[in-house]
């Protein structure tokens, strides 16, 4: 231990007098502050719009529960656009309500999902497609290019900082001649190897790991809490684990004792295939075990079903505008309401197609999961996957987080259409006490059992290849050439 | 103190070492001449098990340096031909880690001036980065090096390279220090002079093998040279 903490001090002194680890080190702290701040800068928009949706529904919600008061009271004439009396009405846009899933305090690590897959949703009694593609659409610059986050920097630069420091470790002291030298001390090269990579290791991981979740901690007060401290410390756990599989690729390819060069190519292949080319073979190799259904086709089904729709309920969508004229026919009288010809056809014509599409929507979602567990299954071909999905599944803004939120979409919106079936085709009117009662989203967090699960899988997934290259490599020591 | 017995090393078809037998026991300089390319560092390599033998085997203080390679270095010290030291710490800084790797402390700054002194490096110089350092300032680390080491063995791969006369002949008054204390010196050289003044034993290597081993006093320095120059020839 003596002689570790000697190699150690010295490693530390070294680094500090060479320019590489200030380059190195500044380098990343600026990368990892931008990712940090983009993540943070993102979330506060998503948690802004939130806010603001939920707040407008409120608002909404007041005002047509007052208006619906003012109706009942002939204090107000009912508007054939906006009558809060009217079932049709209230569970088509006019009452919707919102499901959301909440900002995670950690979303600002990883964006995630979120990209591309909105956190809320205006739900209504109309067909599921209707409102599932047409919410919050991202710039297709950012859908294209991605964000810019600490995930990014983590998975995608880390490794790269990693070669930079440590891709010479050994090689170079046998180049410049310092080996023969170290090594006639009574010192092993497995503890010369271990001292070296420590310092490294430690310099680095202090800003991959460290470094975000204190400025976190600072930057988000919720974060702090006590329920956060197992995913926050995960998190690091993954970025250490990730970091450990590159410090112990080093360290093998070190072993081998090539030249420098030679090791700067072969860990630079290394991570084109680790990071670049598994994930891209494996995502092609998923589409073609489970293709998911073709959006076309999607598209082509929906415009048939709905122009069968409009034919099979043509009569009632014709139905003319006599409640523009005479709003009064709109007001309840003893707890019944003419739901309009019009408002009748839209629903029915939607739910047909809701029925119709429910198949090729439910072989999406089957297809999509099918697909998700294949990448788990898959994924520990590529430590990138692993970390990604890691990484995103703690920031609560991994696919799997998002694949919940739709099942509670959809059971909602069951609930939702559940509710106001039977009184828009009887006509029962909407009264004060239906507010309370209707369908209201309540967002309930994955088992957290289910992402303990998959962060221990995550983990040694990345720690088992870990030590296997650390094997390699002190098997590789026993042989090395120091002359 | 130093031993080798029917030690061999090849590479593939080319033997390097070819059932060497040679021992150095405390209080003995052993000189080792030979052409290039005739196995003297490797029989350097070997002792510092930087090599694997093919055969026989080499110990330090009665230990296979195979089997207790951490162990048999702690007893001895080496200087090779090129010190190579970090160039961005200062003589004194790189002294100051070699020494705390081979004694396991660090020894006090002002016991570590004395050492560079000894060897020629005033304090100025020792403060300097060694990227600034000439060879032979260089080298002058590394004899230091081995002092701070203390132990009862040295193995020296030309160690006098790149030294000026005055500093060369510093080192040999070194090692007759060293070899009076009853320290085991093995050294290897092209100066036949050098060998004929310092060493105790005189052994000259052709193709692997230690063709002669003989006693300094007992030879002159031209009939060294003959000798010498006798084997490289037949």
């Amino acid at each position: 231990m003596r002689t570790l903490k000697l190699v150690v001090e010295h490693e530390a002194r070294l680094l500090l007098a060479d320019r590489t680890l200030w380059l190195v080190s500044g380098l990343f702290l600026l990368l990892v502050s931008y990712g940090l701040f983009n993540g943070m800068e993102q979330a506060a928009v998503k948690e802004n719009a939130l806010g603001k949706v939920l707040e407008a529904e409120a608002r909404g919600e007041a005002s047509r529960r007052a208006l619906l008061v003012r109706i009942l009271n002939n204090g107000a004439m009912p508007d054939p656009f906006g009558n809060p009396t009217d079932p049709s009405a209230m569970g088509g846009g006019y009452g919707s309500r919102y499901a959301y899933m909440p900002i995670s305090p950690l979303a600002s690590l990883a964006f995630g999902q979120s990209d591309v897959r909105p956190d809320y949703y205006k739900v209504t009694n109309r067909s599921k497609i209707s409102f599932i593609y047409d919410t919050e659409i991202e710039n297709p610059w950012n859908l294209l290019s991605g964000h810019f986050d600490l995930s990014f920097v983590i998975v995608y630069l880390f490794p790269l900082l990693i070669f930079a420091l440590s891709y010479n470790f050994l090689s170079a002291e046998r180049e410049h001649g310092t080996l023969k030298m170290l090594l006639s001390q009574s010192l092993g090269l497995p503890t010369l190897v271990a001292g070296k990579i420590a310092v490294r290791a430690i310099a680095l991981l202090l800003w991959a790991a460290v470094v975000p979740l204190v400025a976190l901690a600072i930057m988000r007060p919720e974060a702090r809490s006590l329920e956060h401290v197992w995913p926050l410390a995960s998190w690091a756990a993954f970025v250490v684990a990730y970091g450990g599989i590159w410090f112990a690729l080093a360290v093998a390819v070190n072993a081998f004792g090539r030249s420098s060069a030679t090791n700067a190519l072969m860990l630079v292949g290394s991570w084109i295939v680790c990071v670049l080319v598994v994930p891209v073979l494996l995502n092609v190799a998923v589409a073609i075990v489970r293709p998911a259904p073709s959006r076309t086709e999607l598209a082509t089904r929906t415009r048939l079903v709905t122009s069968d729709a409009l034919n099979r309920n043509a009569e009632l969508l014709a139905a003319d505008y006599q409640y523009v004229n005479d709003a009064e026919l709109l007001r309840p009288k003893d707890g019944k309401i003419v739901v309009a010809g019009r408002m009748r056809g839209i629903y029915l014509m939607e739910k047909d197609v809701d029925r119709e599409l429910e198949g090729l929507l439910d072989a999406f979602n089957v297809q999509l999961a099918g697909q998700q567990r294949l990448v788990t299954r898959y994924g520990a071909l590529s430590p990138a996957i692993v970390t990604y999905e890691g990484l995103t599944a703690l920031a609560g803004t991994g696919i799997r987080r998002h694949l919940h939120f739709q099942k509670q979409i959809d059971a909602f919106h069951r609930r939702w259409r559940d509710f106001f079936d039977p009184k828009i085709l009887n006509g029962v009117a909407i009264t004060e006490e239906d507010f309370d009662r209707m369908p209201r989203f309540t967002w309930t967090e994955e088992d957290p059992a289910v992402v303990q699960g998959g962060v221990v899988t995550g983990l040694l997934q990345l720690l088992l290849p870990a030590a296997g290259l650390l094997a390699i490599g002190l098997w590789r020591l026993r042989r090395y050439a120091v002359v | 103190m130093l031993e080798a017995k029917h030690l061999s090393k090849h590479f593939g078809a080319t033997a390097a070492l070819d059932d060497v037998n040679l021992r150095v026991d405390p209080g003995e300089i052993y000189c080792l001449l030979g052409a290039n390319g005739a196995g003297k560092t490797t029989l350097i390599n070997v002792f510092l098990n930087f090599l694997d033998p093919t055969e026989g085997e080499a110990r330090i203080n009665g230990l296979d340096v195979t089997q207790h390679a951490i162990e048999t270095k702690r007893h001895v010290a080496y200087i090779p031909e090129q010190v190579m030291l970090y160039g961005v710490l200062s003589g004194l800084e790189n002294l100051r880690y070699f020494a705390a790797l081979a004694t396991g402390r660090h020894a006090p700054r002002a016991h570590l001036l004395v050492l560079l002194s000894d060897v020629g490096l005033d304090e100025a110089a020792a403060l300097r980065r060694v990227s600034t350092y000439s060879k032979g300032m260089r080298q002058k680390v590394g004899i230091a090096i081995a002092m701070a080491k203390r132990t009862r063995a040295l193995l020296l791969d030309e160690p006098t390279s790149g030294l000026d006369p005055k500093a060369a002949n510093e080192f040999s008054q070194l090692l007759r220090r060293a070899k009076d204390d009853g320290v085991a010196v093995l050294t290897t050289t092209h100066d036949l002079f050098h060998a004929k003044q310092t060493g105790t034993r005189i052994g000259i290597m052709k193709r692997g093998r230690i063709v002669a081993d003989l006693s300094s006093e007992a030879l002159s320095h031209t009939d060294l040279e003959a000798l010498y120059l006798q084997h490289m020839q037949g």
